[in-house]
This record gives C-alpha cells, sequence and structure tokens, in this order.
C-alpha cells in the first residue's frame, strides 16, 4: 500500500452544545485546526471528503458541497461518505483512497454530527430505529439499545460474560475519559454506578450506553512527499472493510460479531502485521457489551473475558484499548466519530496525544468502527512514524 | 432557528407484499427457496445459498424465544419460528410473561412482528431455556 501519513488532525469538544454555534462552526474549527496541525495551507488541500450520517440531523442535504463552500475551498473533488456508526472511518478510508489512486494529494476528511441539540432524544432515537432493516426491526419500534441488547445477551449466553463485565467497560471508558478534554461524558463512576444506573435494556442501563452528542473531527491525509513533514506523522498503513446480515436473525450467531475479523484480515494484510504486533487499539463502544464483543470478533486475546477480567485492556495493561474514553467517554457525534478515534490512535503512536497515554507508544495501533450492528465494519492498522 | 418537518410516506412493499400483508392478519408467510432453506422474515436473496428463486410457504405462527430484553415501555426478543431456518426480532405483545414460546399475532400500535407469549410454558415444546 502506498505510504500514506495521517499529516495532522483536530478535533472539536464532543457535548451537547448549549452555546448557539452550529455545525458548520464546528466544521471550520476542526479543519482550521487540523490544517494548522499539519503546517498546512487552505489552498494545499485539493480534496474534501464529507462524513456525515443523517441529513434529518443537519437539515442539511448535500452538506458537503455545503462545507466546502463555508470552508473556502472551490474547484476541488469534493464528496461525502456514509455508513452508520462507521460513517467517520469509512470517510478516511476513503480519503486515504483518493491519494493512493493519484486522484488527489492532499486530502482533508472532515466529520460532523449534530445528534445531540438539534432534536430531541425520541426523534433521534426514532431515526436511529431505521439504521438496522427498517422494514422488520424498525418497524415495531424497537431501538438500538433494545438492538444491542439482544446481541449481547446472545454473546453472554455463548461465552459467560456478565453485567459486571460491561459494567467494568463502562466505568473504565468514562474513567479514561476524565484526563481528555474534548470529552462528553468525562465521569468519575463506578462498576457500582453504572449497575445502579436506569435500566434501558435489560442487560443494558443508562451507563452502558453512549450519549447522543455534537461535535467534528478532521484528519489530513497526504503522502510524505507532499507533506511538510514529511514522513513524521503516523503512517495509515492498513485499511478493511466487510460487512455482515443487517438482520441478527439471519446471523447464525447474533452475538458474534463477525465482519470485524473480516475487515480486521484485510487490514493487517495491506500493513504487513501481525495482530500480535498491535499495541493499542480504539475499539467501537456504542455499548459496553459491544467493546467486549468487538474484542473478541478481533481475536485480539485468545480468552477475551479473561483478558478483561485480568486488566490486559487499561491503561497499564499489555493492550490498551479506548484511551480516549470511547463513545462511551468521548461521545458519538457519528460522523466525527471514526474521525476521532483515527485521530487518536495517530497521536498516541506519535506520542503526542493529549489524554491517557501508554507508557511506552507502540508501533501498531488498531482502530474499530461499526454501522448498524457490527454490519458495516471498518477497521484500520496505524503505524508509527520511524 | 426553528424547523419543522412532517414527512408522510408512502413506502411500496414490492416483491416481499404478500409477507407484510400476511403479517397484517397475524399469518407469517415466509420464503422457501430452492435450495430448501426458509426465510422468516423473508430476503429478496437466500441466506443460505444466494438463490433468489423460490416459492411463499405459510408457517403455523408459533415461535420459541431465543433471546429477550425489557426496556422500561416494552419487551422485544429475538425468536424462530416453527419452521423457520432463521431468527427474528419480535415485539413482545405481553411483556408481563416470561415463558418462552408464543404465537404471531396482528400488529397493534405499530407495525412489524409481535409475538403473544404462552401463558405456561410447555416443557414438551421448549427445547430451549431463555436465559
Amino acid at each position: 500500500m502506498k505510504d500514506l501519513r495521517i499529516a495532522g488532525g483536530a478535533m472539536t469538544p464532543f457535548n451537547r452544545r448549549k452555546d448557539g454555534s452550529s455545525w458548520r462552526d464546528w466544521c471550520l474549527v476542526a479543519f482550521d485546526e487540523a490544517l494548522r496541525d499539519a503546517a498546512l495551507e487552505v489552498a494545499d488541500v485539493d480534496a474534501l471528503v464529507v462524513a456525515s450520517e443523517s441529513d434529518f440531523f443537519s437539515l442539511q442535504l448535500n452538506p458537503a458541497a455545503m462545507i466546502a463552500d463555508a470552508l473556502g475551498l472551490h474547484g476541488i473533488r469534493v464528496q461525502r461518505v456514509e455508513g452508520g456508526g462507521a460513517t467517520g472511518h469509512l470517510a478516511v478510508q476513503a480519503g486515504a483512497a483518493l491519494v493512493a489512486a493519484g486522484l488527489a494529494r492532499r486530502v482533508a476528511v472532515l466529520g460532523f454530527e449534530a445528534s445531540a441539540s438539534h432534536l430531541d432524544g425520541a426523534s433521534v432515537g426514532a431515526l436511529y430505529s431505521l439504521s438496522y432493516d427498517a422494514w422488520s426491526e424498525g418497524e415495531s419500534g424497537i431501538g438500538s439499545a433494545a438492538i444491542y441488547a439482544l446481541s449481547a445477551r446472545a454473546w453472554m449466553a455463548e461465552t459467560g460474560a456478565t453485567e459486571a463485565d460491561f459494567a467494568r467497560v463502562a466505568a473504565r471508558n468514562r474513567q479514561n475519559a476524565r484526563h481528555n478534554r474534548f470529552a462528553h461524558l468525562p465521569l468519575d463512576v463506578t462498576e457500582a454506578d453504572v449497575r445502579a444506573s436506569a435500566a434501558v435494556a435489560t442487560p443494558y442501563r443508562r451507563l452502558d450506553c453512549s450519549p447522543l452528542s455534537d461535535g467534528a473531527a478532521c484528519v489530513i491525509l497526504a503522502a510524505p512527499g507532499d507533506l511538510p513533514a514529511g514522513a513524521g506523522r503516523a503512517r495509515l498503513a492498513g485499511m478493511g472493510v466487510a460487512n455482515d446480515r443487517v438482520r441478527l436473525g439471519d446471523r447464525a450467531a447474533p452475538g458474534r460479531f463477525f465482519a470485524k475479523r473480516v475487515a480486521l484480515r484485510a487490514a493487517l494484510g495491506q500493513a504487513g502485521c501481525a495482530l500480535s504486533d498491535v499495541g493499542l487499539a480504539e475499539v467501537y463502544d456504542s455499548f459496553s457489551g459491544a467493546q467486549l464483543q468487538a474484542l473478541d470478533a478481533l481475536g485480539l486475546t485468545d480468552d477475551v473475558l479473561a483478558a478483561e477480567r485480568a486488566g490486559h485492556f487499561t491503561a497499564e495493561g499489555a493492550l490498551p484499548v479506548n484511551l480516549s474514553g470511547g463513545l462511551l467517554g468521548q461521545g458519538a457525534p457519528v460522523g466525527a466519530t471514526g474521525v476521532a478515534q483515527v485521530l487518536a490512535a495517530a497521536q498516541q503512536l506519535e506520542g503526542r496525544y493529549h489524554g491517557l497515554r501508554p507508557a511506552v507508544p507502540p508501533r501498531f495501533a488498531l482502530v474499530d468502527t461499526h454501522g448498524g450492528i457490527a454490519t458495516l465494519c471498518a477497521v484500520s492498522i496505524l503505524e508509527a512514524p520511524r | 432557528m426553528k424547523r419543522s418537518l412532517r414527512l408522510d410516506y408512502t413506502l411500496p412493499k414490492g416483491r416481499l407484499a404478500p409477507h407484510f400483508d400476511a403479517l397484517a392478519e397475524g399469518r407469517a408467510l415466509a420464503w422457501r427457496c430452492v435450495c430448501g432453506h426458509v426465510a422468516f422474515p423473508p430476503g429478496l436473496t437466500c441466506v443460505a445459498c444466494g438463490a433468489r428463486d423460490g416459492q411463499w410457504i405459510e408457517l403455523g405462527g408459533t415461535a420459541l424465544v431465543e433471546h429477550r430484553t425489557d426496556t422500561p415501555e416494552a419487551a422485544w426478543a429475538l425468536a424462530r419460528f416453527d419452521g423457520a431456518d432463521t431468527a427474528v426480532m419480535v415485539r413482545i405483545k405481553t411483556p408481563e410473561l416470561t415463558t418462552s414460546r408464543g404465537h404471531l399475532v396482528p400488529p397493534e400500535e405499530d407495525a412489524g412482528l409481535w409475538l403473544a407469549l404462552e401463558e405456561t410454558e410447555d416443557e414438551n415444546r421448549s427445547v430451549r431455556r431463555l436465559e
């Protein structure tokens, strides 16, 4: 794969905006800061990939054209990418493909979502219920939490995972987020707090669920020869995407996220590294159990539950996971989520991440994101600059 | 700024119309592929072999709950209808019951699949315990 670098990046705080700012403002801030981080000018960007899940949130169709105009980008290649929860990550991979194909030299990938403050929670929930098979699951009024809960139930029945395991993940990610100045839910909560929070969809409670967030994130992608910093930034070494059956009931094992493993194999193959080389991961934890299901599907350890219970995935563990706080702690403005995951992993590898960091930056990091319920899965492998 | 949208969609059901028409009557119409795989709910392509040819068959409408989740307002389950090779998400019409078998009923408030649970567990018919 062509040598591609994450030349720079930035994000706004992820939260529920109450300051009167608009998603156009957030995009502008993330883009300008990302350019500054990459030591580039607006005129250096020759392609813009916008990640946005739903026009129902922004009430702006064709948002890529609108954002390009707002950023002062004209006469360049502009496109929009959408893939449910994986939207931002898919946009990063689409931007990388433009560079790899020689269609652009410096691509800005800009993800945003206004999923917290523009609509009431019930309306957002109703829209998200259309993320599955809108003609079957969506028709009965089921929401994301209940669908994830059913998958979690299946995984628990197969593996022996408990609500305590889920609560540990939920509390840890919120604690990790306390070091992240952009995080939506940097909460000082314990496992007991999680298990005492209000029931949402058994086995999930309120603190097992990621929040609806507003925000934007941006990364700049380019080959080293097109960058002032040359090869001094993290490399996007491998990319994979794979899909699964949309309906849980059509899957052989509704608790298993098999498509992640397929995507991972492709990404590892491109990166030319082994899974055992991965020393840090940002994993899609829309719900606490989903983090464990993801780690299980990715095969990052032989026994995920034993590893989880032994502290393997903590900042001090052998494979730190979601030091940013993940979706549970950092938040989840959907289009920006995957972009921010990639940004966090890149900055960790460069040893300049602002939040919680491992004692020694690893050489390889993994980023995992999905749409639906692991229906559309994106995995990337990043490598530290050398 | 304040904006309000009211959107009234008309969604043609296409090739799956017989299934949805039957659901509205509380009947379970499945698709049996030429390979023998029975899909309920049906899809446009067989999940087992990829074929698109087959025929509609009517199932008895009884199902076994494999996994269940309860929310403060309602309950849903992943259930497998007798005679089907796939499972399906259903809304439980009788959330106060915790038995594992039920039967399809016509939808009430929303559309979709609704399952009314049996009041007592039939140990001879329940082959899988609900967790």
